[in-house]
């Protein structure tokens, strides 16, 4: 029910546009009728040029840029597309989109890595600060030149003006049509494990593809609800084309090729 | 001799340590690259384990020869940018190298405690070990870590950036290197023990790389650091090793000519410390400053540690004698000789 509540009220697109999405939600006038989908195509790999975004409904949001040293950068979506600056600065920054109804506050996180010269600040610093009210936070984010992939597990904090949130539910939907949901623990903590739901795999090929995953969560205090959603990539896992099994035989090869030859040095020694 | 004593024991309390910081400490320095320690460290901690408290400085150089001087190659772009990482990390590799030299590898490298420690269980298990090779053998494999760092640490990413060859060979020593795959196996993740088919070249390179982990294994109980004789790492340092703080130092007597048991005690098996009767400084390409060589020199401060110029450890009879005992010990308390003892013991009763 609540994952059905999110696709009709949400208000966001964030989609990158290395390939602009085929399929992009429409929207309707007035919040409550508003979809939200964020899809995305296509192998991305090395991306070091600028960072863009379409941003569906996004009138009257606030954008920032969170930096790696905590300062923001506003920002401007023209006609509903977003370009990340170069901030000079590598490391995880977080696009923080905040849309205000009144009666509903609208939330939308999405840690963006970007390449320049070293930070000197670590991710936790980014993560720790709150950004929203409401917000979901990886717990942690993919190291640096890692990725989200597909079939693992990921921990995410939900955290509601800095405490954890427990018991919330949360959901996830991914650009290639699967749903799951959870319920944050007692400490604000929830595991998801994102779907394995590439189609037209072949076994010992290499996919590129990557698609979209949005983990949302929704809470209401004093009248006022709060939605949260945080947007994020994910690729094909490579262990589609990697055998571990394998792997193990090659390596007893190796042990045997080494007690021989081990066993030939000292004789010869 | 009592262990505290002996520079092998104290050697190796380090190199455990160090184990084990470098290999878990991510938990106390953090889990992100930008916690980690140096991001340049001068040993053999791989960036894969994800528990790591820092990096070896090897991965960063291919990542830059891929992604930065080849793409400002490749693009006509600034070759001063295209430098400058580069650069940095080499300014820390070298800022922490000097102030302990080439004992990045006799005391920190997790790599090498692994070997070590396996060649001890091989002396336990009482296996048919080689104290020395072949001189020939070890003349002959020393080229060999110059052409992996020129080939794999620099050649072929650079070639990568510039777009001459295929991406996957874009960090190819990561993908060689057996402390990926002990260092992630040791955090409880096999995702680094595969073979990957997604192309001729992942392929060639994750056999290698399987292959070279179980042949490592299989004759570090054999045979003395089988896998650091043709390291890139101690390519590297054998460059910048002129600039370190702590050396071997040598001050040769002509009763070196009949000793040479500081050759043998070499885990590198580096004769030249034997016959070398000029230069003072000889700390080699090969030697990884364990300090094995001081320890069983029988003559008073014919060989040396020296840090900044004052001596830190010499070599002293008084040393040498209660070393030399402690370590026919060491070795005669194996396994085979242990069955031995309870089978004379059953034969005695019997009797």
């Amino acid at each position: 029910m609540k994952t059905n509540i999110y696709t009709l009220i949400a208000m966001l697109l964030l989609s990158p546009v290395v390939q602009i999405p085929e399929v992009a939600a429409q929207t309707t006038a007035g919040p409550m009728d508003e979809s939200l989908s964020a899809k995305t195509a296509g192998a991305q790999q090395h991306r070091r040029g600028p960072k863009r975004f379409l941003l569906k409904n996004g009138d009257g949001a606030k954008i920032d840029l969170w930096k790696p040293d905590l300062s923001t950068l506003p920002l401007t979506a023209e006609h509903g597309s977003l370009t990340l600056p170069r901030t000079g600065v590598d490391n995880y920054h977080a696009l923080v989109v905040e849309k205000d109804w009144g009666y509903l506050k609208e939330a939308l996180i999405r840690y963006q890595y970007m390449h320049g010269k070293p930070s000197g600040h670590s991710t936790r610093e980014l993560t720790a600060a709150e950004k929203t009210t409401f917000e979901i936070v990886p717990e942690p984010v993919p190291r640096e030149h890692q990725h989200y992939r597909s079939g693992q597990s990921w921990n995410f904090l939900l955290r509601y003006r800095g405490a954890p949130a427990a018991h919330v539910p949360v959901s996830l939907e991914t650009s290639n049509g699967t749903e799951l949901s959870s319920v944050s623990d007692r400490n604000g903590i929830v595991s998801l494990r994102i779907p394995d739901d590439f189609s037209l795999l072949e076994a010992g090929e290499r996919d590129r593809r990557s698609a979209e995953f949005t983990v949302s969560a929704e809470t209401e205090d004093a009248g006022v609800v709060y939605q949260t959603r945080l947007s994020a990539e994910y690729r094909v896992n490579p262990s589609r084309w990697q055998s571990l099994e394998l792997g193990m035989y090659v390596t007893g090869v190796g042990l045997l090729a080494g007690g021989f030859l081990g066993r030939k040095a000292a004789g010869h020694a | 001799m009592h262990p505290l004593k002996n520079l092998s024991v104290i050697r190796k309390l380090v190199q455990i340590s160090a184990f084990l910081f470098f290999v878990y400490g991510g938990s106390v320095t953090g889990y992100y690259l930008a916690d980690k320690v140096s991001g340049a460290l001068p040993a053999l901690s791989c960036a894969y384990d994800m528990q790591g408290a820092d990096l070896c400085t090897l991965i960063p150089f291919q990542h830059q020869m891929d992604h930065r001087l080849g793409e400002a190659i490749a693009n006509g772009g600034n070759m001063m940018m295209g430098l400058m990482p580069t650069l940095i990390t080499l300014g820390t590799f070298v800022v922490l190298f000097v102030l302990l030299n080439k004992a990045f590898c006799g005391w920190i490298c997790p790599l090498g405690t692994f070997q070590e420690l396996l060649h001890n269980l091989g002396q336990k298990l009482g296996l048919q070990r080689s104290e020395s090779l072949d001189p020939v053998l070890v003349k002959r494999m020393r080229p060999a870590k110059w052409l992996i760092l020129l080939l794999l640490v620099f050649g072929f990413p650079l070639l990568t950036g510039i777009g001459w060859v295929n991406h996957d060979l874009g960090d190819p020593f990561c993908k060689i290197c057996p402390s990926r795959i002990l260092t992630t196996l040791a955090t409880g993740d096999s995702s680094q023990l595969y073979i990957d088919s997604a192309s001729k070249t992942t392929l060639a390179l994750s056999l290698t790389a399987d292959f070279l982990f179980g042949l490592m294994i299989a004759l570090s109980l054999s045979v003395r650091q089988p896998f650091c004789r043709i390291c890139p790492m101690l390519a590297l340092h054998a460059v910048f090793r002129k600039l370190g703080l702590l050396r071997l130092m040598k001050r040769a007597t002509p009763r070196c000519d009949r000793c040479g048991i500081c050759a043998k005690a070499c885990p590198m098996d580096i004769t030249e410390i034997h016959t070398e009767m000029q230069k003072k400084d000889v700390t080699f390409e090969d030697c990884t400053l364990c300090g094995r060589c001081v320890e069983f020199c029988p003559y008073k401060d014919v060989l040396q540690l020296k840090y900044a110029g004052f001596p830190v450890f010499s070599a002293d009879p008084l040393y040498f004698k209660p070393r030399k005992k402690a370590q026919r010990n060491w070795e005669e308390s194996n396994l085979p000789a242990l069955l031995r003892g309870r089978q004379t013991t059953v034969q005695v009763k019997r009797r």
